[in-house]
């Protein structure tokens, strides 16, 4: 069931009124409520994964449980390692499991060795290395004192299972969503507004931007020997509006749905590509990733206080790591390491922390360096997610030399009947109408609102994609 | 709660007013489509006098070449439609008798193609700009799943097709852009492809002992007093399944077999698609059979 589903519009009205009109007598009432639409929600790709999400619920209900009240620091390392193990052995099985088999044995027959690896015929259940991060975060927590266990378990069992973020995040924290359950909502009109604004703006990222790009993007990255410049340069232009239309879409409507229920997820989001450099863009991309790798692994590991070679290593293990995170192919491991590239100079050069401030452009010299300084970043950000794209890191290279030899700048007649240059306009309206609003978490509240509204429905209905139907690329991750 | 539900109300109002006059306005620039497909150019057109209208799938568009009707004097137009079904042939034939079109002979290319009797998506959307204007393509929908939502929810259809008649389409109508299928009088020649496919497989391919739309041409030929030539055209030599022509023959048996006209691969673009000088040759003997003067 996608959020841009006509089961979903089925199913979010019936949820919201049984919510505040049937279970709305007690906090106890709403989440179970909320829990019984989750796990119907997530059934709805396949019921079996349903008992290994509710196996990894009880995992770390227990397991905080008996680390909060461990009374030896063994007892407490044991339950804490238990559920680490647990956690990362079922993400390790179902997600990279084949991975390393199929590398160690390409290792070994590069080596001479003849080895043919024993595959798990095994599909990844939707949505695991977001609940995974949920419950790891959530046990950490606790084993470090941070937080106390929660001893009601459909209060817990609502924080990993929340429908809205199940499938795709936002990685919540425990001490962020947690408060929230643990009090009866109250319906709040200037709340559920927002969140209609949010849900209206994601579509028009997902099915106007994202989905739109996707047919030009493929049509260049599948035939990408036949392309020239031009076109290699719109497929990584048409890539990064697919990827962030795709996954921000996502997030606005799973911020969107929840603040109906009168629950505020974490902003997951911050207009990313008008970022001045790359410590910007991932303190604006996939804010609940990178500040979850912030907190539970570059910290720990010692984060940028040691010395020069414990900063360039914390750096690369964590930017690597996070690549890795999105799927088990090098292709992500190499987009990690690239981005880790990018971000040494600006932590060597102790500059990583330099925009941190709002962005104001004036007709002075300061705001050319601004803009230059978004569009180079945009730039390596663009070739960074050709290696994200590509299928093989083959591809990729083979992509950017093409792109980089070619030299050839003409309007190209691409295999899904179109022209490679179509969506530039509709690319540049979305920029526009983005950088008007960077200060807001959507365009479309503030003043004439109904209009705005009215403007976005009519994009999604008249240039949205939905015959070339595509599902969020988040959810494969 | 009250002032949510209403604010909610609104949005759903306006999102069907949006509907409502959008799918006005893409259906008034339908209405004014006359060079961009043949269904449009049929739809858009008044009463026209053929003495050959020829029917079917890319087997039909790229076998028959209209000019050398033409030149035994015999006023042809092409109008096989690439990916189309016999429900797509059926459809333009009751169009066209609906624009009081004067046909004396149809050929129909019947042969693959009598293996279904559903619709062909990519084809069949070219006619739901007109569901509301035209009885005849509304009672041939009547039959599909989704009448009702392609019928009486505004804009659904468009939504639905989008890659076929959404903004894109409508923004080319709008723009006057012309495209090649009314060019030789509908007939599309292929040239010899270097890496055309020249293997085919249909030995999962079953003939329907009762094919409603291929029944339905001929019983609106009969009733038209329209003289009706239902053929099967050539393939290339390495078909497995070949015997899937005797089974329509033996289903079929007013169907004239021509698969076996043209043989040598060179002739053949890719299996099922002859090239321009094997069309001509196929086109050559189809006038010697039926219209010797």
């Amino acid at each position: 069931m996608f959020f841009n589903s006509l089961a979903f519009a089925i199913f979010l009205p019936i949820v919201f009124f049984l919510y505040w009109f049937v279970f709305n007598k007690t906090k106890s009432t709403q989440n179970a409520l909320l829990i019984v639409a989750s796990y119907y929600f997530y059934s709805c790709w396949d019921w079996r994964f349903l008992f290994l999400l509710v196996f990894s619920t009880f995992l770390d209900y227990y397991t905080g449980i008996q680390i909060e009240k461990g009374k030896s620091e063994k007892s407490r390392k044991f339950w804490f390692w238990l559920s680490i193990i647990v956690n990362l052995g079922f993400l390790g099985i179902f997600k990279y499991y084949n991975f390393f088999a199929d590398s160690f044995s390409d290792l070994l027959n590069s080596a001479g060795i003849k080895a043919s690896p024993i595959l798990l015929e095994v599909i990844l259940p939707v949505g695991i290395s977001f609940y995974t991060f949920h419950g790891l975060s959530y046990v950490i927590d606790i084993y470090y004192k941070r937080i106390k266990a929660e001893y009601n378990f459909i209060d817990y069992s609502l924080f990993v299972s929340y429908f809205p973020l199940l499938v795709a995040g936002p990685i919540e924290r425990a001490t962020h969503l947690l408060p929230e359950i643990k009090v009866k909502r109250e319906f709040d009109l200037q709340k559920a507004k927002e969140g209609i604004y949010q849900i209206i703006w994601g579509l028009v990222k997902k099915v106007v931007i994202a989905d739109t790009c996707a047919t030009y993007a493929n049509a260049i990255f599948d035939n990408y020997t036949s392309m020239n410049s031009f076109s290699l340069i719109l497929g990584a232009v048409y890539f990064a509006f697919q990827i962030y239309g795709d996954f921000s879409g996502y997030s606005d409507i799973a911020l969107g749905v929840s603040k109906l229920f009168g629950l505020d997820l974490l902003r997951n989001f911050n207009y990313p590509y008008f970022s001045r450099d790359i410590a910007e863009f991932w303190r604006r991309w996939h804010i609940s990733l990178s500040s979850w790798f912030r907190d539970y692994l570059y910290i720990p590991l010692g984060g940028s206080k040691g010395g020069l070679w414990m900063k360039i290593r914390n750096t690369f293990i964590i930017f690597v790591v996070s690549g890795f995170w999105h799927g088990a192919n090098w292709t992500y491991v190499v987009w990690g390491f690239i981005n880790a590239v990018y971000f040494l100079p600006l932590l060597l050069s102790n500059s990583n922390r330099n925009n941190m401030d709002e962005i104001r452009l004036k007709f002075n010299f300061d705001s050319v360096k601004v803009i230059t300084s978004i569009l180079y970043t945009f730039i390596l950000t663009c070739i960074a997610w050709v290696f994200f794209r590509a299928r093989t890191i083959t591809d990729a290279v083979l992509y950017l030399k093409h792109l980089v030899t070619d030299r050839e700048f003409k309007f190209q007649y691409l295999d899904n009947e179109r022209y490679n240059y179509e969506l530039l306009l509709i690319i540049g309206v979305f920029i526009l109408v983005e950088w008007n609003n960077r200060k807001k978490i959507e365009p479309l509240s503030g003043k004439r609102s109904m209009l705005k509204i009215a403007l976005a429905i009519a994009a999604i209905i008249a240039f949205g994609t939905f015959s070339d139907y595509k599902e969020f690329i988040y959810f494969q991750f | 709660m009250k002032r949510f539900l209403i604010y909610t109300a609104k949005i759903l109002i306006t999102t069907i007013l949006i509907a409502v006059i959008l799918d006005g306005l893409y259906t008034y620039v339908f209405l004014q489509s006359k060079n961009r497909g043949k269904i449009e150019a049929v739809f858009n057109s008044k009463s026209k006098k053929y003495d050959v209208v020829i029917l079917g799938s890319s087997r039909a568009n790229n076998h028959f070449v209209s000019q050398m009707f033409e030149d035994k004097g015999l006023k042809t137009f092409n109008y096989g439609m690439s990916g189309g079904h016999l429900f797509e042939a059926s459809l333009m034939l009751k169009l066209m008798i609906e624009r009081k079109y004067e046909i004396k002979n149809i050929i129909l290319e019947a042969d693959l193609s009598l293996s279904n009797d559903h619709e062909s998506d990519g084809v069949s959307a070219k006619f739901l700009p007109y569901i509301h204007n035209s009885e005849v393509i509304k009672e041939h929908f009547k039959t599909q799943k989704n009448f009702n939502e392609l019928y009486y929810v505004p804009f659904y259809r468009y939504i639905k097709y989008d890659s076929k008649i959404g903004f894109r389409e409508v923004y080319k109508i709008a723009a006057g852009e012309k495209t090649n299928s009314l060019d030789n009088l509908g007939y599309y020649p292929l040239s010899k492809h270097k890496n055309g496919n020249m293997k085919n497989n249909i030995v999962n391919l079953k003939p329907l002992k009762h094919n409603k739309y291929y029944e339905e041409i001929k019983n609106i030929c009969k009733a038209n007093n329209i003289n009706f030539i239902p053929v099967m055209t050539p393939m290339c030599e390495n078909v497995v399944g070949m015997n899937y022509f005797d089974k329509v023959k033996k289903a079929y048996p007013e169907i004239h077999n021509y698969e076996n006209v043209v043989i040598e691969n060179k002739y053949f673009s890719s299996c099922g698609h002859m090239t321009d000088a094997g069309a001509k040759m196929f086109t050559a003997r189809i006038l010697k059979d039926f219209f010797k003067k």
